[in-house]
């Protein structure tokens, strides 16, 4: 899970190898912050799958790729 | 996870922050008033959990998003430098904090220097992108590599 200077550095590091999924900074900052933010609240508990799917079903990260086990 | 494997977690979460390191197996048992067996224990209940992450010898790998070694990404936040096991832990260091900060980094196409200043929870305008190779059924296979 990668920062790159561009798309085109992401092409050019992937080489013949497969993609996975790009998303602009912007977008990995708000990620970040739906999924981490309470994680040193003194009442964290577990994130469920269901949770954690459904942060990622809020962001848009929809399909086979962002589908957690 | 039950009350007391919770109640350490959260205690490990505490001091690394406040130590601004991983505290050791020894080091927590101390503060928490148990054996070190005891901890390591509980650690590894946590670590199969998902809820952090041990190294071989038992001591911490990642207390996500921090990681207890020297990574790739380094994040100043709240004062401190920091370690993230990956670009969206370097993100979560600061949303975990509620700090601004600045992740400092470098491509892994061309190697060059990529730094990043977020605050108000946002990243400065920048042209760089995040990319995962790995599809989230997998991310738990090797959570290292991913």
């Amino acid at each position: 899970m990668n920062l790159f200077r561009s798309e085109e550095h992401i092409r050019n590091w992937l080489g013949s190898r497969a993609p996975g999924a790009t998303l602009t900074a912007a977008k990995l900052c708000d990620l970040a912050h739906a999924w981490w933010s309470d994680r040193l609240s003194p009442e964290w508990t577990p994130h469920s799958r269901e949770h954690n799917q459904g942060l990622l079903d809020g962001l848009g990260l929809t399909g086979e790729f962002w589908r957690l086990s | 996870m039950y009350e007391t494997a919770l109640s350490l977690r959260n205690r490990t979460y505490a001091m690394f922050v406040e130590l601004g390191r991983a505290p050791t197996a020894d080091e927590l048992a101390a503060r928490a008033g148990v054996s070190r067996p005891e901890v390591v224990a509980l650690w590894r209940g946590l670590h199969d959990a998902h809820a952090l992450v041990l190294d071989p010898s038992g001591e911490l790998r990642m207390a996500n998003p921090f990681s207890a070694v020297p990574t790739a990404y380094r994040v100043h936040a709240a004062g401190r430098w920091w370690y993230a096991n990956c670009a969206w832990d370097a993100f979560g260091i600061c949303a975990a904090l509620g700090a601004d900060g600045r992740i400092e980094t470098s491509c892994p196409d061309c190697g060059e220097a990529l730094t990043l200043e977020v605050r108000d929870q946002r990243p400065e305008d920048s042209e760089a992108m995040f990319h995962c190779l790995v599809p989230a059924s997998r991310w738990w296979e090797d959570i290292v590599y991913t």
